[in-house]
């Protein structure tokens, strides 16, 4: 595909502009349930209505958006984030103090990381009855650096690489929904410092952080400053050292509780089921 | 579903060169203008000229990604540029900071969902029903025993 006809996709940057106006216009919606709240932001309407016009979802939708527009649609995701990313760095800059102070909880908080293993792992093998898929589906939160580990140690048509690429897939598709929810019912509940939950916003792709320091931003508003700082350097910190403690620690933990928990020498059944 | 599944790697970008990416980076800011304009109190001319900022930091961020030999994502460049650009120390950065403080945080990352949300594509939707519900339930797993983890850890080193 040209990069010429990416840009002059009208269709598609006009569907864009159009649901962006929409989702502005409708705004923060807040639901109250028992333990905490919901936050529904507009970046999490834009998404819902991105997958309404699209063909692939809702099949009347084809007569709007051609699958050209949808190919053109992905290399757009990486450029739009891009201002978003540079918006997030001026906000970085001059908390730098907050940053420093914080130092060793930042670093050190990689190693939560390792919560996926300890949650996850167990619930996959013993009460689901999953395979080999199990590893690389619970090693890591699956974002890009973590499907590379995961590549090129196994390969991605083999049984860990589709459990990655399921948590991948389920990630980018409601990633944004269950970490702008975690944080709002976190948030309300008063179990962790707040400066604690933005630095754990930092953990996954650069939409999860939005939308996870968007709602606590919006639940806390008078903290948004200090919010942004850490969950921004956190994920910063996610891209520079997370990748070291999942190829040194997270994958090789995994691998030996699944030799301890998982199924004993049966023959491998087909990746998927 | 006999035929194998093949994954694409979603690592691989498509090759956007610096031209492409200062007009497609100009598309999004337009998106954003407008969506910045309905989402705040911020008049028109003050939120171009945070984006026009916001667009330059983006770009010195993407020359910086090829010119600079050793390999970094270029979000990461951008990011970098954004935080050297409104240090304390550095000088003019009071300015940059007053002139990005008119662009809301948050609705520069609603065009970036609408565009993955068309961006969805069969194979996706394919992978998400043939893992079936236990994947579901593991993802969901992941990511909070990941965001909790982080938490718990952040809290006891604060």
């Amino acid at each position: 595909m040209y990069v010429k006809e990416i840009l002059l996709d009208w269709r598609l940057h006009l569907s864009t502009l159009a649901i962006t106006v929409i989702a502005e216009a409708i705004g923060v919606i807040k639901v109250p349930i028992g333990i905490g709240a919901i936050l529904l932001l507009p970046l999490l309407y834009a998404f819902v209505m991105g997958l309404l016009i699209n063909p692939n979802v809702i099949r009347a939708a084809k007569v709007w958006i051609k699958p050209s527009d949808v190919k053109a649609a992905s290399p757009m995701i990486v450029i739009a984030i891009m201002p978003f990313i540079a918006k997030f760095g001026t906000i970085i800059g001059p908390s730098m103090r907050t940053i420093i102070d914080a130092g060793p909880a930042l670093i050190l908080q990689e190693l939560g990381n390792l919560g996926t293993v300890i949650l996850a792992f167990p619930v996959a093998v013993l009460a689901l009855g999953m395979g080999r898929e199990s590893i690389g589906a619970c090693f890591s939160v699956a974002r890009e650096p973590n499907i590379a580990i995961i590549a090129d140690k196994y390969g991605l048509k083999s049984q860990e690489g589709a459990g990655v690429m399921g948590v991948y897939v389920i990630g980018t598709l409601f990633g944004t929904f269950v970490f702008a929810i975690l944080a709002s019912i976190f948030a309300t509940t008063g179990l962790f410092s707040v400066e604690a939950l933005a630095m754990a916003c930092g953990i996954g792709s650069g939409s999860m952080m939005a939308a996870c320091s968007g709602a606590l931003v919006s639940a806390v508003p008078e903290m948004k400053e200090q919010i942004l700082a850490l969950a921004g350097a956190s994920n910063v910190l996610t891209y520079a050292t997370g990748m070291y403690l999942c190829v040194f620690v997270a994958l090789p933990m995994t691998e030996k509780l699944y030799d301890w928990l998982g199924p004993k020498s049966t023959p491998a059944p087909s990746a998927g089921e | 579903m006999s035929d194998t599944q093949t994954f694409e790697d979603p690592t691989e970008e498509a090759k956007f060169g610096l031209g492409a990416h200062a007009a497609a980076l100009v598309v999004v800011c337009i998106v954003a203008l407008v969506g910045n304009t309905v989402a705040t109190e911020n008049s028109v001319p003050q939120g171009l000229v945070g984006l026009i900022v916001l667009w330059g930091l983006c770009m010195v961020g993407l020359v910086l990604t090829a010119v600079v030999p050793f390999k970094l994502p270029s979000v990461a460049w951008i990011s970098l540029v954004g935080i050297v650009a409104t240090l304390p120390w550095t000088p003019g950065s009071a300015w940059v900071v007053e002139t990005v403080s008119h662009v809301n945080f948050l609705t520069l990352a609603t065009p970036c969902l609408a565009y993955a949300g068309i961006a969805i594509a069969k194979r996706e939707i394919a992978i998400a029903k043939t893992s079936g519900w236990k994947i579901a339930v593991v993802a969901v797993l992941v990511m909070t025993g990941t965001y909790v983890g982080s938490a718990i850890v952040a809290q006891l080193f604060l």
